[in-house]
């Protein structure tokens, strides 16, 4: 029973499929993988064959008949198999209509909301063709089918009849329409990393219209994956359209907004290099990772207040060419120094635009005799492991600096991987982790605020999606120099700073205290756990985490 | 707060003013103890104080009573902070972007949803809450700047930065 309810959910897809795709006039991929050949412009038909068998196997007449007496010839032709036990079995009766079950997907396929902007938009197309078919006893969905405002891995309740009914109503169950999808893009990524692009080809087109059935997180996360999957199989670019500095900054800048990582990682860096600098009077921090220098007004403000009076402070922010001839870094700089006067604290910048930190170099930063130096970089590391060697370079760079105190915060996952398929596995479970607690952020989490979601906050919410988009998209799509998101694990990054002849510095407990209250204060609060780990902080979702904050200092 | 008045009004009964022609005190021509009174009461109703007449929404509007509200529970009091303060918008916009949301974030989680508004200042608030705010409220003035840069900083007015959206409760209250 389960078998047959699979291949009726799995018959619409291929059934939608052929209606609009006149090219694929073949074997139905799915099954003949099972090892039965059926025509997709048979699939309708066979459908209706199950579903009439399967009644008329209700009793258990027909099944110790089938048992012992009939004989069928090549199994693998489905239809005429289904055809020859439904005559021995039940000469007279008609095969059922089952054209409700087609009503239903498509409206859990219009009620998940709009189109996900990638190449499968076919769902207004798919709903005028369903219309023409001739058909009676078109049901309305008399289940409930959640629609896309629920929270993800709601389902519709699924009821199979096994009563000779001759019209059963099938509905799909979303959430197995979930795991389906699950399977179909690992089984698209296997295919990929086996190099049979026309199977991955039929995958991707399938997971894109799983896709549509779901809702909220899951939607969003694998319609990312599908689009990026197939910017692998079909190469669409060479790499992706190189997006400006200023508009990743804008990207970033929502996300900051939208939930706490960034937060969490700006709050904990500066409680560190704060108690490294704690009694000295001339500091200097230097940032890899400089963009609009949202980390800076903050330990600026707990340099002011400390007891003893602030420091002077120098600041070098270091950042990929503007391109569009605006001194970028120079900017953030003139407002930083409008603040630092403001809360009265000595201050100075320099800016250097550099295309990538490998390029660094110690002697250009004007490092001073009499100053104490930290050293930051938030999710800029690994960038660097897209190129051989460069990441050893920029860490013999950062001790020739001498800093008092290194803060690295990445992503906690190994993206890494040598085998595509790994890193695939691994990345659709971050994201949609990811994805997942943005989804809570936005809806005010605990329900204790509830309200409105104002569209202010619900552009924010998008504007973090397309950013964490774009990362999922190379990850999945490029390769080679082009593939910078290569996230790496704590323990990893720990190995590569030992080898480099750095030592782990332990945050504080102020540290944690810090960021737990920071936490506490973002709707969905509950969800986001801070961890200790040897040292480092941990900022994760439930069970996972998915980022991770260490201080270091040369051995 | 109008109930204190009435009370003064009636225990000073006999203590009046030679301005008055009935002998009834009025609360306007003692502002030291208009001050003591406001000193008291929670961040609600200063605002409400601020709406009863023009004399007293020029004294809501001194900022070191804000500043009592602020920190009036910290105990010792954090120096240092008030020229910073002052300089990032002072104590009124630190309460109402910051301190506010922040405190009735955190005891909504430690308790749960118990109590009302007027509960939410009169505890005690430790080190690290008063070090977020200010943090926080740092970042916003930030933002400002750098929404601000073109339009001057003056025009982003009362509304908070974006970066502190997420302590504002969705619905307007």
């Amino acid at each position: 029973m389960k078998r047959n309810h699979i291949i009726t959910s799995d018959v619409t897809g291929k059934a939608k499929k052929t209606m609009w795709d006149e090219e694929d006039a073949g074997v139905d991929e799915l099954l003949a993988v099972l090892g039965y050949k059926v025509k997709s412009s048979d699939m309708v038909d066979v459908a209706q064959k199950i579903e009439h068998l399967e009644g008329v196997l209700g009793n258990d007449d027909g099944l110790s008949l089938l048992a012992s007496d009939s004989v069928h010839y090549n199994p693998s032709d489905l239809s005429s198999w289904l055809e020859s036990m439904i005559s021995e079995l039940n000469p007279t009766t008609q095969p059922p209509i089952i054209d409700d079950s087609f009503m239903n997907i498509a409206n859990t396929a219009i009620a998940a909301g709009n189109p996900p902007p990638s190449e499968v938009d076919s769902t207004s197309a798919f709903v005028d063709d369903l219309q023409a078919i001739p058909g009676n006893a078109i049901y309305p969905p008399t289940k409930k089918v959640k629609s896309s405002s629920s929270s993800a891995g709601a389902s519709a309740s699924s009821s199979y009849n096994p009563n000779p009914n001759p019209n059963p109503v099938v509905i799909v169950d979303s959430q197995e329409n979930g795991i389906r999808l699950v399977h179909t893009l690992m089984a698209c990524a296997e295919a990929v990393q086996q190099e049979n692009l026309a199977l991955a080809e039929n995958l991707v087109k399938q997971a894109g219209m799983l896709a549509v059935s779901q809702a909220g997180a899951m939607r969003k996360v694998a319609t990312y994956f599908v689009e990026a999957l197939a910017r692998r199989i079909y190469r669409l670019s060479p790499k992706p359209p190189q997006d400006s500095p200023a508009f990743q900054d804008l990207l970033q800048m929502h996300f900051y907004e939208t939930c706490p990582y960034l937060k969490f990682a700006h709050f904990t860096a500066n409680q560190a290099i704060l108690e490294a600098f704690a009694g000295k009077k001339k500091v200097h921090v230097i940032d890899f990772s400089m963009k609009q220098g949202m980390q800076w007004p903050a330990l600026m403000q707990a340099l002011a207040l400390r007891p003893g009076g602030p420091p002077t402070f120098r600041l070098t922010g270091i950042g990929p060419p503007s391109g569009d001839n605006t001194d970028h870094l120079q900017e953030v700089g003139w407002k930083l120094a409008q603040l630092a006067d403001t809360i009265h604290v000595e201050f100075e910048y320099r800016g250097f635009v550099a295309e990538s930190l490998a390029d660094l170099e110690p002697a250009m930063l004007d490092l001073r005799e009499d100053e104490v130096v930290a050293v930051n970089s938030v999710f800029e590391l690994h960038q660097l492991l897209a190129r051989p060697g460069a990441v050893e370079k920029v860490l013999s760079a950062v001790k020739e600096m001498k800093p008092e105190i290194l803060t690295v915060v990445e992503q906690e996952a190994n993206h890494n991987g040598l085998v595509f398929l790994e890193r695939f596995t691994e990345s659709l479970h971050y994201y949609s982790t990811l994805f997942d607690s943005l989804e809570s952020s936005g809806n005010g989490g605990g329900g204790v605020d509830g309200g409105a979601i104002s569209p202010a906050s619900n552009q924010d919410k998008i504007m973090s999606e397309v950013y964490l988009g774009k990362q999922i998209c190379n990850v999945v799509a490029c390769e080679g120099p082009d593939r910078v998101e290569r996230h790496e694990t704590l323990t990893q990054w720990k190995s590569r700073l030992d080898s480099a002849g750095f030592e782990a510095v332990h945050l504080g407990s102020n540290a944690f205290k810090q960021a737990s209250m920071l936490l506490a204060l973002f709707a969905g609060g509950d969800g986001y756990r801070v961890e200790e780990n040897n040292g480092c902080l941990m900022l994760g979702w439930h069970t996972r985490s998915l980022i991770t904050t260490s201080a270091w200092k040369i051995r | 707060m109008v109930l204190i008045h009435e009370n003064e009004d009636q225990v000073f009964h006999n203590d009046d003013d030679d301005d008055n022609d009935n002998g009834r005190f009025c609360i306007n021509d003692n502002l030291d103890l208009l001050i003591e009174v406001l000193q008291r009461v929670d961040g609600r109703s200063l605002g409400s104080a601020a709406c009863v007449c023009r004399q007293w929404c020029s004294i809501v509007r001194n900022d070191s009573l804000w500043e009592h509200l602020c920190f009036r529970h910290v105990s010792p009091p954090p120096v240092g902070v008030r020229p910073v303060v002052s300089a990032l918008g002072g104590y009124r916009r630190l309460y109402m972007v910051c301190v506010r949301p922040v405190l009735s974030r955190l005891k909504r989680r430690r308790i749960g949803g118990g109590g009302g508004e007027s509960e939410v200042v009169r505890r005690v608030w430790n080190q690290h809450e008063v070090e977020l705010s200010l943090s926080l409220f740092c970042v916003e003035y930030y933002e400002r700047l750098l929404v601000g840069g073109g339009r001057g900083a003056a025009a982003a007015g009362d509304s908070p930065a974006s970066s502190l959206k997420f302590l504002c409760k969705p619905v307007n209250v």
